[in-house]
């Protein structure tokens, strides 16, 4: 017979029933998991497109040199390099006895096909190493020596040049020729510390300890790299035990982290730098404000409005120095120190430089654009800096775009005429991050500033050999950038990680997770 | 009836090629996808080298042709961003969507008719006044909030459930894994549970309140009042007269609860971290990853096809007034 | 036939008495119930709050003050010994009262407007469709189907995506994702009407189409769709709050309720619980107060369930 009540209390008593038998989550001692709040595309090493991928590809594969934590460059799977005389021939010697994970021994051959896989346009590759390292060393090509020496061949000499060539993965010819594209993406080969074992895209990736990588001493047994979108739900894991690191924990939620006594936050000073762009390009030579922030006691007056400091210890969470100027610590000009937050002698300025304020306090109107999923509070950042402008007399109209909107408007070019940004930097040298501007045309300088003191000076970098003298002209150039700032300069945007108590970790400052070294306390 | 199928599939290809063209045309119109495909130092001549290598170079309408081409193929062509099938890709990831919609379904559905039904029969009560009270306050509820505040309530707070994660049940069945696929079951349902009721609350609430009001309908009609008068106890009224015409409009809502539900599966894969369908074609159109979206768009529309022609089969089982053709 | 999936049948309903009666049943019917009553009192006060926003509130919804960010409650300030900010503040330190009223305005005007546009389009495709029949049904019928065969939310994240978050681009998104309901039950209205004796008598002394739809067929489709609007004046209101945690709502500078939940929804596991409780409490009532009445209104104009319940 149909009774309605007894089928509802049927169901909730399996509803109430289940949860009873709740099985453990927990990791065991053998495995270590993280969480990021995105998944991978695909797992081609010649394919890197994202911070997430990297991270996952750090343990998968070996790199002819590595960057390490406090920027010195080390070496890895190569254990020692020359550079020709003219400094366009970087060759390199490998570890003896090196292996892919398929068994197959890891030769110069393998590194010279690493390269060339990536630069074979067939392949249609783009990320990292196929958009941006190639391009900036200018590949040529490379070079089989012998078994265990190649050569890359470049068309210039730069100083970075030995830092990007160390992001390329190596990988073993044999193992990738095998495959198709579609399975390359699939199934990775690596040569490093982690082989994989199972992707379940948007859910899990599994990788498993090679036994007998003498590179690096490994702990756990198995990686697991989950994805979990959403922050609070990320966090909600981390305090309930189920996951070890996650990263980017948000600013307000820290406390509450540290309050669970099961997991911790640790902050670190990033090495991505945030700034206000002002836009040069002619395209916006008619938008209300553009001629005003022309003039350069314009854009040194307004470097006194923000108070950075404040945006840091509130909307950040951390106490955050201010930049002063385009590079990371230690690599900057130690005689400049960061504007400090003035409101009224930016008003004095303003005043002098000729926008004085109108009957309805205001100096001049502009727009200040802004992205709203990429950084760190991003969309509260940018609207606290228009209200800082407002304050100083210059009416600002905030005007915030999603992540994926955005960055199809700074790639052209089409933010402006002041725009919110983040351009990922290094700690191993200061022409890594003053790269943003090699050229008033290249496709980084997203402001178009045409400074042509700073460009002559760039050019002439390639020509000098000695650390010493680059350093002159690193802090020559960097003086120009302070009293012509084509940026707002603002901070370096701190990352908050947090991490299980059971666990021995260090987070890097470079925005790398790299795990391998972890361990249970 | 066989002539009713076939213009119904030929209705069906109308709708497919109307929703691909839709989608077609809206994506490139958010302007150009290629920077979404190039490192963020790239240069203008690698970003046009970039825009030759995904074909982003020729004109909307050849692509389009192109795609319908394939499409005629039963090729969805590659995901720009996964080097992989489309289609493919998609059909990976519908299982775990399905196992979440099936799950809200069925607690809403099976929860929804009796609660509906002692409703109705006890109307005007306070029993009544609350329950419908509460159904109400389920369907004003935005939710990704119910969601984030299951997480931390249910599953942070009390450790009753998992917070967040999947375990598989139809992928081991599809794989012909039966005996992992019966052992999944009990960590699959834990999973399901808080996902499920983030998802299924408002059309649980909506169906109660739908079979309540369409009970009260049929237990005034003249065929109730007669079966009263001959004596009929109250029980057998409501189970074979009542309840069979109350279902119509709760089998009617089915057909469109699909496209509903899967418009909080968006939101709740997210939230939940569950690898299903949601998220991917969420991510597709953030990527402007067009074959990508294109798939899921045509897996949905066949989908959506299919069942409400099994829901406009049912509904004429339920309802002998109702002719197909 | 309808082609793909039948309307609901409980929204077959009509209005024929006349005009006066009705408004006096009406006020009766709805003093009779308690809920109405209660429901009408909360809209008529969230209506109140939107259009007087400036005057209940002399704050600026978007003035900042981070050094009195995520103040609680009924806190009391040091400097001025009084409750500046009643509920609180949110994360960028603006006044939760002040952006919840300013919210009112544009959720309500978001739900209302997006149902006018999803009516005015619905139903002048529906009574075309029903009206004239043959080819032009057919093609608007296939229209709807292509319409529900595309799930909303895709096509909303697609749109949204391309335009852009803004008060301008949701309402026709969220209008669209609605004028199929609107155009089924027109259609099927008309048919029913366009066979009555008055249509045929306008139309044999020579009335020119558009007039019939206007002025015969119109006024009488209206009132079941009435109480669908009211339904999806709610469900707009709660597609505004899922399509802001996506990222696609409205910009943050333009305060909405959906808006200022999703902003604060990492401040509820920071323990702060207020950003986020009050405007999902403004949402909920709001809502819950347009589905009694929906409901009320329903039963009201449905004479088979009148005087029930």
């Amino acid at each position: 017979m149909f009774k309605p009540h007894r089928v509802v209390l049927a169901l909730l008593t399996l509803l109430v029933a289940i949860p009873l038998v709740v099985s453990a989550q927990a990791p065991d001692e053998s495995t270590i998991v993280i969480a990021q709040s995105v998944d991978v595309g695909l797992l081609d090493p010649s394919a890197v497109a994202s911070r997430a991928e990297a991270n996952i590809f750090g343990h998968l594969y070996g790199t002819l040199y590595e960057i390490s934590e406090d920027g010195s460059i080390k070496p890895y799977l190569a254990k020692s390099y020359t550079n020709s005389e003219d400094g366009k021939e970087w060759t390199f010697t490998l570890n003896e006895g090196l292996t892919c994970h398929d068994g197959e021994p890891l030769t110069a051959e393998d590194v010279a096909y690493s390269f060339e896989r990536v630069a074979n346009p067939d392949n249609k590759f783009t990320g990292n190493s196929a958009g941006f390292v190639l391009p900036a060393v200018g590949y040529v090509g490379a070079r089989v020596e012998d078994d265990l020496n190649v050569t890359i061949i470049t068309d210039r000499y730069q100083s970075i040049g030995l830092g990007l060539l160390s992001e390329v993965y190596i990988h073993c010819k044999d193992s990738y020729e095998k495959m198709t594209l579609e399975e390359a993406g699939q199934t990775p080969v690596g040569s490093g510390p982690y082989k994989f074992v199972e992707w379940v895209p948007d859910d899990h990736i599994t990788l498993e300890k090679v036994e007998g990588f003498t590179l690096r001493e490994t702990f756990f047994q198995t990686e697991i790299w989950r994805t979990i979108p959403e922050a609070s739900t990320r966090v909600a894991e981390l305090i309930a035990g189920n996951v070890d690191v996650i990263a980017n924990v948000p600013p307000d939620q820290v406390e509450a982290v540290n309050a669970s006594g099961t997991a911790a936050v640790q902050a670190v000073a990033g090495t991505r730098r945030m700034y206000v762009g002002f836009q040069f390009g002619e395209n916006f030579k008619d938008a209300p404000g553009y001629e005003a922030l022309q003039k350069k006691e314009v854009r040194v007056a307004l470097q006194y409005a923000v108070d950075v400091p404040t945006i840091c210890s509130t909307l950040l969470g951390t106490e955050c120095e201010r930049a002063s100027s385009i590079v990371n610590k230690p690599n900057d000009n130690p005689n400049l120190s960061p504007y400090p937050y003035d409101p009224v002698k930016a008003g004095e300025l303003l005043d002098a430089a000729g926008y004085p304020k109108d009957a309805n306090g205001v100096r001049f109107e502009t727009t200040l654009m802004g992205p709203r999923g990429r950084y760190l509070n991003d969309a509260n950042v940018v609207q606290a800096i228009g209200q800082y402008l407002n304050d100083v007399g210059v009416k600002t109209t905030v005007d915030i775009r999603d992540w994926a909107d955005y960055s199809q408007l700074t790639r052209p070019k089409e933010v402006g005429p002041m725009f919110f940004l983040g351009s990922g930097g290094g700690t191993w040298n200061a022409l890594y991050d003053m790269a943003d501007f090699s050229a008033p045309d290249s496709g980084v300088n997203y402001v178009n500033w045409p400074n042509p003191e700073w460009f002559k000076l760039w050019n002439s970098l390639s020509d000098i050999r000695d650390p010493a003298k680059e350093r002159e002209v690193i802090n020559q150039m960097l003086e120009i950038f302070y009293n012509d700032p084509p940026w707002l300069m603002l901070y370096f945007q701190p990352d908050f990680y947090g991490v299980s108590s059971r666990l021995d970790w260090q987070a890097r400052r470079d925005e790398q997770i790299v795990v391998y070294n972890a361990k249970l306390k | 009836m066989s002539r009713y199928i076939a213009r119904r599939l030929l209705q069906s290809i109308i709708v497919i090629i109307g929703v691909t063209l839709l989608s077609f045309l809206t994506l490139h119109l958010a302007g150009d996808p290629t920077y979404l495909y190039v490192s963020e130092r790239a240069s203008a001549k690698e970003i046009e080298e970039t825009r030759i290598k995904l074909g982003f170079d020729k004109p909307l309408p050849i692509q389009y042709i192109t795609f319908l081409g394939g499409l005629a193929r039963g090729d969805l062509g590659m995901s720009i961003r996964s080097r992989q099938p489309a289609l493919q890709m998609v059909m990976d990831r519908l299982p775990a969507t399905l196992e979440l919609t099936i799950f809200a379904m069925i607690i809403s559905t099976l929860i929804a008719i009796p609660i509906g039904i002692i409703s109705a029969t006890k109307r005007g009560t306070s029993l009544d006044g609350g329950i419908m009270l509460i159904a109400m306050v389920g369907q004003s509820i935005p939710g990704f909030w119910l969601g984030i505040m299951l997480i931390l309530s249910v599953g942070l707070q009390l450790r009753w459930l998992p917070i967040s994660g999947h375990v598989a049940v139809f992928d081991p069945i599809l794989e012909g894994n039966l005996n992992e696929a019966i052992a999944n079951i009990p960590g699959a349902l834990q999973h399901l549970i808080l996902p499920g009721i983030t998802i299924g609350l408002f059309s649980l609430a909506r169906n109660a309140r739908l079979v309540r009001s369409s009970m009260l309908e049929v237990l005034s009609q003249d065929y109730v009042t007669t079966a009263r008068s001959k004596g009929l106890s109250e029980r057998v009224i409501i189970l074979k007269h009542a309840f069979r015409n109350a279902l119509i409009p709760v089998v009617t809502m089915l057909g469109l609860e699909f496209g509903f539900l899967l418009s909080g599966v968006v939101v709740t894969e997210t939230v939940f971290s569950w690898p299903g369908v949601g998220r991917l074609v969420t991510n597709a159109i953030t990527q402007r990853d067009i074959p990508l979206v294109q798939a899921a768009v045509v897996v949905f529309a066949v989908m959506f096809i299919i069942i409400n022609l099994l829901v406009d089969l049912v509904y004429a089982q339920l309802d002998p007034r109702i002719r197909l053709g | 036939m309808t082609p793909i999936a039948a309307n609901p049948p409980i929204i077959a309903v009509s209005l024929s008495s006349p005009e006066i009666s009705t408004w006096k049943r009406a006020r009766r019917s709805l003093f009779k119930a308690k809920w109405p009553v209660l429901a009408l009192i909360i809209l008529s006060l969230v209506v109140f709050m939107a259009v007087f926003a400036a005057q209940i509130s002399p704050k600026d919804p978007n003035r900042q003050n981070l050094i009195d960010r995520l103040k609680q409650p009924m806190q009391i300030d040091a400097k001025t010994g009084k409750i500046e900010n009643f509920l609180g503040t949110d994360g960028l330190g603006r006044d939760l009262w002040t952006r919840i009223i300013y919210g009112a305005q544009v959720s309500l005007a978001v739900g209302v407007m997006a149902v006018v546009v999803g009516g005015l389009l619905g139903i002048t495709l529906g009574i075309i469709a029903g009206y004239q029949g043959g080819r032009v049904d057919d093609i608007i019928m296939r229209l709807a189907d292509i319409q529900l065969a595309f799930p909303f939310i895709l096509l909303a994240i697609m749109v949204l995506v391309v335009l852009g978050p803004g008060v301008w681009n949701l309402i026709p998104v969220l209008g669209v994702g609605q004028w199929v309901t609107y155009a089924r039950i027109a259609r099927g209205q008309t048919i029913s009407q366009r066979e009555k004796e008055y249509v045929e008598a306008a139309r044999s002394m020579g009335a020119r189409d558009i007039r019939i739809m206007l002025q015969a067929i119109l006024p009488n489709v209206l009132a079941p769709l009435i109480v669908i609007a009211s339904f999806n004046v709610a469900s707009a209101i709660l597609a505004e709050a899922s399509l802001s945690f996506l990222g696609l709502g409205v910009p943050p500078t333009v305060p909405t309720w959906g808006g200022i939940l999703n902003e604060s929804r990492d401040q509820i596991l920071a323990g702060k619980w207020w950003p986020a409780f009050f405007p999902g409490l403004a949402i909920m009532l709001t809502v819950l107060a347009i589905n009694i009445m929906g409901d009320w209104l329903r039963d009201f104009l449905d004479p088979r369930l009148r005087g029930r319940g």
